[in-house]
């Protein structure tokens, strides 16, 4: 009898059959694209911390006095939950190994590490764990007082948005209900027991979204598969990027499936529950009145729309008030999609601006092309000439740094500074004192010899391979801001030599100077603020730098100039004539162009604003597709409010400025909360990285707020067009005259 | 003076075979500050008669004139205006705005003309109604006879030309349709209201001045008082 209820049910109303059909689609697929994307994050950056870190948990650093560690070894092997314990290939302090070791199970990985660490007699600086690796596993150190919670928190975003999901599912069938208390009032009058109901439902709910819950979770899987596809496109470009391979885990597939199986099955039963809680009389007048609202400050809203709108908006307050409950999910879904659209954007704008500023325009002239070397010391580096000999190459310069300090007695500080008050005035606690001076960090920055000649000769210093030139400036944080800075000289321009110092004070020796500058040579550098820059030439670093007691300095680093207003094709070229010559002489290198960088960082910014947008839709396509499920799934429940409306004398266009006033308020409650505080993040930003308004401004991003704006306002009025439609075309005056009805 | 004249009036429902006369060439004249019931058994058409006297239904031929306007030659936003002015309705199922106060229920044809009720007046209505301590509660917090005596109030708040009232006591207990049957006949009498009175049952017609029994959509009977 109820599969024959159902069906002609069904078959009278395919509108009500199709919104659960779609709704479970929409759910099923949401849902599943979600969990496949998290899924195939996740095992990316496994994949990815893996290739670059390795794939082991921990490392235990041991003392080889001599001998092998085979004994050690095998005493880690012997560890139950230990599943492979190897030499590690990493370098390791002389007269030690580091052994790698994995678990079978990574819960109890710290708990197993202190029972080694106690077996083997090691202290606790020997033994180290991969935490970003366990953090995927959601595995952190007990004793860590703030544990990685980026995983916890990608964990809540997506359990949020599964939850806004399951709400989904769950208003259209609540609304689907409600149009059919009715019918069913009536069979429970008749006898139908709340348990018969119930099965019927949960029967339809079945029959209903079996093949769109199959269908969706398919979709939602290959739509996985197309964003990592276009990722991998869109970021093709990134030099050492992994590219993400899509991987289907049954389990996550089953998930989805099951996830959005229970919602609808859960979503069915919930309002057979509420059924079975009414009389047979409640039911067959369409429920209980909604509960009469708490005085005070929940009628604030109301208030303000009967200022402005009169009794229409105190009458369309009520109704919104009365759906509150069944639009939270519109509520939150669209001002969440409109803020974080609009806060993106305006970040990555003011992002973009102080990019530009900080390093794309600041080393527009700096570099074109740039070489890393990470491996070949500068002294072993002997294609500097070669290259600069290449067609097209205006400048080559070879440079490699190293860290050193020096100490500075305060009256070798320039007047200027002195004046304003000494180091400590500008770099407050980064000014660490030493006696009566300070030990102030002094990096090097190694240039090959002609290139250091040729910089000289640039900074007016008589062109010489005897001595140092010192980066002679200091940030004058007081009067300038970071973004404009105005520099002071640090120490006195006749200073003749740096006392350069070890790490904690102790002296090494003096450095003859050439001379003071303040500009230094074109490089892609970036020097801290308050150090003393110094530049050296390779051939003084090779007969002092070891003298003095300097750590080595790193690889060679190669800056070529083009031509003025060199172009992508012209970088290219250069790139492509420079790798050959590194290949052949057989050097380990990464190379990149600075148009080329700056195009991949566009592409790379444009893909993140793409993913984010996307995220922001979905979002906004929740909360719209729950106002559309609103408007016309209650069309029974409208209709008979309207109709008492009606029958004190509304006219039809004020019946019909009720649903405008509604979709005004739906559509301009998260244009009224975002826009004012959008305003308020950006002038904090602004004032934070001293950024001008007008630049900000000129470049803000009106017109795709402007659109994203455009499309709620506009699909919340089709709705709410939709519903007037379907309310106020047909007889009110018949539900008037049914005495059924309150 | 006659306030409603209806000539000829025929309201059917459906067409051919299916066809429902409801109404069947009603002619009916009200004076000016009478007390009509009309009386009938379900099915009479006592109801569509009403609605089509409130411009809430049209008929299908014939006249109604109510203070001079034809009702049925009304569009729907005349007829809407004329609802809210010139007549008041009271339905057996108070159809008040459950997300309105009764204050604001009450005042909601004023209101919807973007005017304000007359102080004095509403404080005399809701008096005699005794809704002065319910003005600020929803229609869900009050009893049936109370939201009842809202609906009435809504009814008399703009002097309406006429009050109908469609079996305004049919989900009222014994003491509140008393209740209520009393405050309409006060209203008849101290404000000279013109009311017409829908119910099946003839204790309450009894009550009117004048009863007008319809029988499958024709006036059988109209009886006056005294």
């Amino acid at each position: 009898m109820w599969k024959d209820f159902s069906r002609s049910y069904l078959a009278r109303n395919r509108a009500a059959g199709w919104t659960v059909a779609a709704a479970a689609l929409a759910a099923a697929f949401f849902l599943s694209l979600l969990c496949s994307l998290a899924y195939n994050l996740w095992v990316y950056e496994i994949r990815r911390i893996t290739q670059e870190e390795g794939g082991w948990h921990a490392r235990v650093t041991v003392a080889q006095d001599g001998g092998q560690p085979d004994e050690t070894l095998q005493k880690l092997t012997q560890f139950a939950n230990v599943e492979t314990a190897v030499l590690s290939p990493a370098p390791a302090a002389e007269g030690s190994a580091v052994i790698e070791l994995t678990f079978r199970d990574r819960g109890s990985i710290y708990r197993d590490l202190a029972l080694i660490r106690d077996a083997l007699a090691l202290p606790a600086d020997a033994v180290q764990t991969h935490s970003t690796l366990l953090a995927l596993y959601l595995v952190t150190d007990p004793q860590d007082p703030s544990p990685p919670l980026l995983l916890p928190f990608l964990l809540a975003v997506l359990g949020a948005a599964a939850a806004a999901l399951v709400l989904l599912i769950r208003s259209s069938f609540e609304i689907t209900m409600q149009a059919r208390l009715h019918q069913f009032g009536i069979l429970a009058s008749i006898g139908a027991t709340p348990r018969q109901i119930r099965a019927c439902l949960l029967q339809e709910a079945a029959a209903l979204s079996l093949a769109p819950l199959a269908a969706g979770t398919a979709l939602g899987l290959a739509a996985c598969r197309a964003v990592l596809a276009a990722v991998n496109a869109a970021a093709a470009d990134v030099a050492g990027r992994l590219p993400a391979v899509f991987q289907l885990h049954p389990l996550v597939a089953a998930g989805a499936l099951l996830a959005a199986g229970l919602t609808v099955l859960f979503s069915a039963w919930l309002p057979a529950r509420r059924l079975s809680r009414m009389t047979p009389l409640q039911a067959l007048r369409d429920g209980p009145d909604p509960a009469p609202a708490a005085r005070g400050r929940r009628r604030r809203p109301a208030r303000l729309l009967a200022l402005l709108f009169g009794i229409r908006g105190e009458l369309a307050g009520g109704a919104l008030k009365a759906q509150a409950k069944s639009l939270r999910i519109a509520n939150v879904s669209l001002l969440l999609s409109f803020l974080g659209f609009t806060a993106m954007l305006c970040f990555f704008t003011l992002s973009g601006i102080s990019t530009q500023m900080t390093y794309f325009a600041r080393y527009q002239d700096a570099w074109d092309v740039m070489a890393v070397l990470p491996d070949v010391p500068l002294s072993e580096f002997a294609l500097t000439q070669q290259l600069q000999d290449l067609p097209g190459v205006e400048s080559c310069a070879a440079y490699s740094r190293a860290d050193a300090a020096c100490l500075l007695p305060a009256d070798a500080q320039s007047d200027e500074l002195q004046a304003l008050g000494g180091l400590s005035a500008l770099a407050g606690s980064d000014a660490v004192p030493q006696g009566s001076g300070w030990l102030v960090d002094a990096p090097v920055v190694v240039l090959d010899d002609a290139s250091f000649l040729a910089y000289c000769r640039q900074a007016g210093v008589e062109p010489s391979l005897e001595g140092a030139v010192l980066l002679n400036r200091v940030w004058d944080s007081l009067h300038s801001n970071f973004r404009d800075r105005a520099y002071l000289p640090f120490v006195q321009p006749d200073l003749a030599a740096l006392p350069l110092a070890g790490p904690d004070g102790s002296p090494l020796g003096e450095l003859p100077l050439l001379g003071c500058t303040d500009t230094p040579p074109a490089l892609r550098e970036e020097y801290d603020q308050y150090t003393l820059v110094q530049f050296w030439p390779l051939s003084l670093w090779q007969s002092l730098g070891g003298r003095l007691g300097l750590a080595d300095a790193g690889g060679t680093n190669l800056r070529i100039l083009g031509g003025e207003g060199i172009t992508l094709a012209g970088c290219e070229a250069l790139e492509a004539q420079i790798r050959p010559l590194l290949e052949q002489a057989g050097y380990a290198f990464t190379i990149e162009n600075r148009i080329g960088e700056q195009l991949a960082n566009d592409r790379m910014i444009a893909g993140a604003q793409g993913i984010l947008g996307g995220f922001c839709l979905l979002l906004a396509a929740i909360g719209l597709a729950n106002v559309f499920l609103n408007t016309l799934g209650y069309a029974g429940q409208r209709r008979r409010e309207f109709a008492r409306c009606l029958a004190v004398g509304m006219t039809p266009g004020e019946l019909r400025s009720l649903f405008w006033i509604e979709a005004a308020v739906l559509a301009g409650r998260p244009l009224a909360v975002t826009l004012p505080l959008t305003a308020l993040m950006v002038a904090f930003m602004l004032r934070a990285s001293y950024l001008d308004a007008g630049v900000f401004l000129a470049r803000a991003p009106v017109l795709p707020v402007a659109l994203f704006a455009a499309l709620i306002v506009a699909a919340v009025a089709l709705a709410y067009a939709l519903g007037a439609r379907r309310v106020l075309t047909g007889d009110l005056t018949g539900l008037l005259k049914d005495d059924s009805l309150r | 003076m006659a306030l409603l004249q209806c000539s000829g009036l025929q309201k059917i429902y459906g067409r051919g075979d299916t066809a429902v006369r409801a109404l069947d060439g009603v002619d009916l004249t009200v004076e000016r500050g009478e007390f009509a019931a009309i009386v009938g058994a379900s099915g009479s058409g006592k109801s569509t008669l009403l609605h089509i006297l409130a411009s809430v239904d049209r008929p299908t031929a014939g006249t109604v004139l109510v203070d001079g306007v034809d009702v049925g030659g009304l569009d729907a936003t005349r007829a809407a205006l004329f609802r809210r002015r010139k007549v008041g309705l009271v339905y057996q199922f108070f159809n008040l705005i459950p997300t309105l106060t009764v204050e604001q229920n009450i005042a909601m044809p004023l209101l919807l003309d973007k005017r304000r009720p007359d102080p004095e007046l509403l404080r005399r209505l809701t008096s005699t109604l005794g809704l002065q301590d319910k003005l600020g509660a929803l229609p869900g917090q009050l009893s049936g006879g109370q939201q009842q005596r809202a609906a009435i109030a809504r009814a008399l708040c703009y002097r309406p030309a006429l009050l109908l009232a469609d079996e305004p006591t049919g989900n009222l207990d014994r003491r509140n349709s008393a209740e209520i049957l009393d405050l309409l006949r006060r209203c008849h009498r101290d404000l000279g209201q013109t009311i017409l009175l829908v119910t099946h049952d003839e204790r309450l017609a009894a009550q009117a001045d004048r009863v007008i029994t319809l029988s499958d959509g024709r006036i059988v009977s109209d009886r006056r008082r005294g």
